[in-house]
């Protein structure tokens, strides 16, 4: 398991909803380029690990990568032919609650052409719909 | 950008996040004016215009409000989630010739020397403040990193502002860097360094006080219990 945080309070969570879009950490802080979540999920570990192997890779230790999310709630299960009951199952995989709007990666320090292309690869690694957004012009 | 976006702008009669979003689906942004010690006022612009003005780098804009025209900074624009949509404008009142403190993009241009070495050039902040006059405020500040070579720095200080512009912003504040980008690690390197699971902090605060109590009640009733059985079994015999 790649990404998972150093100390929790309580080994399991409960699910929780997600309503509304992302209030925060929706805008390239930064690199110059971003890639933005349209829809709403549980980002996996796994597709956070993936996608910035595939940026790093697509890459060749040109610019560089920055990974916004973090998998910081723990998603539990039972184990196979298990009947109902007996509690909760022990914690499975951990998970990032990603919101509409939400930047995912973000690179920096390459031409747009570059990042472009390594941010479509981490896309395609994503579970999500996403698209590529710029560093906005900051005013006042 | 010298020149102000001129711009009209009505009175929002009605306040209120539903009025907003009417307004906003009419093509209108709601903003708010204020400053100069006068009371806020509401108003409403046209979005086309006023997004065409902000991505040509107007800062300033003149809109008649009551009768009067007046010149307004633009002081904070307000995006949607996603950051295509405007949805709020704060305007601030200013004269022409008063001095304000605003914020400036960075622009890094051309390719460092360092970078033909096997280096990158890192951009670590994206803005400067600066003061200068309504009339003098840059449009954004160019920098030149041709002469960087590895392990070179810009700090604000260094950075040679347009006349009649003072930096505002901390003198020793990194702005780019040149340096050789860290041997990026796989899958199997991470995990290593990782831990197998995460400490509980819960956890790790109640087992010494269960230890600790379990230990002094089990104790004597273990010890003795066998004892007392042992004892019986040998009488029997």
């Amino acid at each position: 398991m790649a990404l998972m945080p150093k100390r929790v309070k309580y080994r399991k969570s409960q699910r929780g909803k997600m309503k509304c879009n992302a209030a925060r950490a929706n805008y390239v802080a930064f690199g110059e380029y971003g890639l933005q979540s349209l829809e709403q999920c549980w980002l996996e570990a796994k597709n956070i690990e993936a996608g910035r192997v595939a940026a790093t890779h697509y890459l060749q230790r040109e610019g560089k990568v920055y990974i916004r999310v973090f998998p910081y709630k723990p998603v539990s299960a039972k184990p196979l032919e298990t009947r109902m009951g007996k509690g909760k199952g022990e914690p499975a995989f951990w998970v990032s609650r990603v919101r509409p709007g939400a930047i995912l990666f973000e690179v920096g320090g390459v031409d747009e052409e570059l990042a472009k292309r390594a941010l479509l690869r981490v896309a395609h690694k994503m579970p999500i719909k996403c698209r590529l957004v710029r560093r906005r012009r900051t005013v006042g | 950008m010298d020149k102000a976006l001129v711009l009209k702008a009505e009175i929002r009669q009605h306040i209120g996040s539903k009025d907003a979003t009417r307004l906003r689906k009419q093509g209108q942004i709601p903003a708010v004016v204020y400053g100069h010690k006068k009371e806020p006022t509401s108003i409403v612009l046209n979005a086309k215009s006023f997004r065409e003005g902000l991505l040509r780098g107007h800062r300033l804009i003149e809109v008649e409000i009551d009768k009067k025209n007046e010149t307004l900074l633009i002081k904070e624009v307000q995006y949607d989630y996603l950051g295509t949509d405007i949805i709020h404008v704060d305007l601030m009142r200013v004269d022409v010739t008063e001095m304000v403190r605003v914020t400036v993009p960075i622009e890094l241009k051309g390719t460092a020397k360092g970078a033909q070495e096997g280096g990158m050039v890192e951009s670590h902040t994206g803005n400067l403040e600066v003061e200068c006059r309504v009339t003098q405020i840059p449009d954004r500040i160019t920098i030149s990193v041709k002469e960087m070579v590895l392990g070179d720095a810009i700090h604000a200080k260094d950075i040679q502002l347009p006349e009649g512009v003072k930096l505002i912003s901390s003198p020793e504040l990194l702005v780019a860097t040149c340096h050789i980008v860290a041997e990026v690690k796989t899958t199997e390197e991470l995990e290593a360094e990782l831990p197998a699971g995460p400490e509980v902090i819960t956890a790790a605060k109640e087992e010494p006080e269960e230890g600790e109590a379990a230990a002094e009640s089990k104790e004597p009733k273990e010890s003795k219990e066998p004892k007392e059985k042992k004892e019986d079994k040998e009488k029997k015999k």
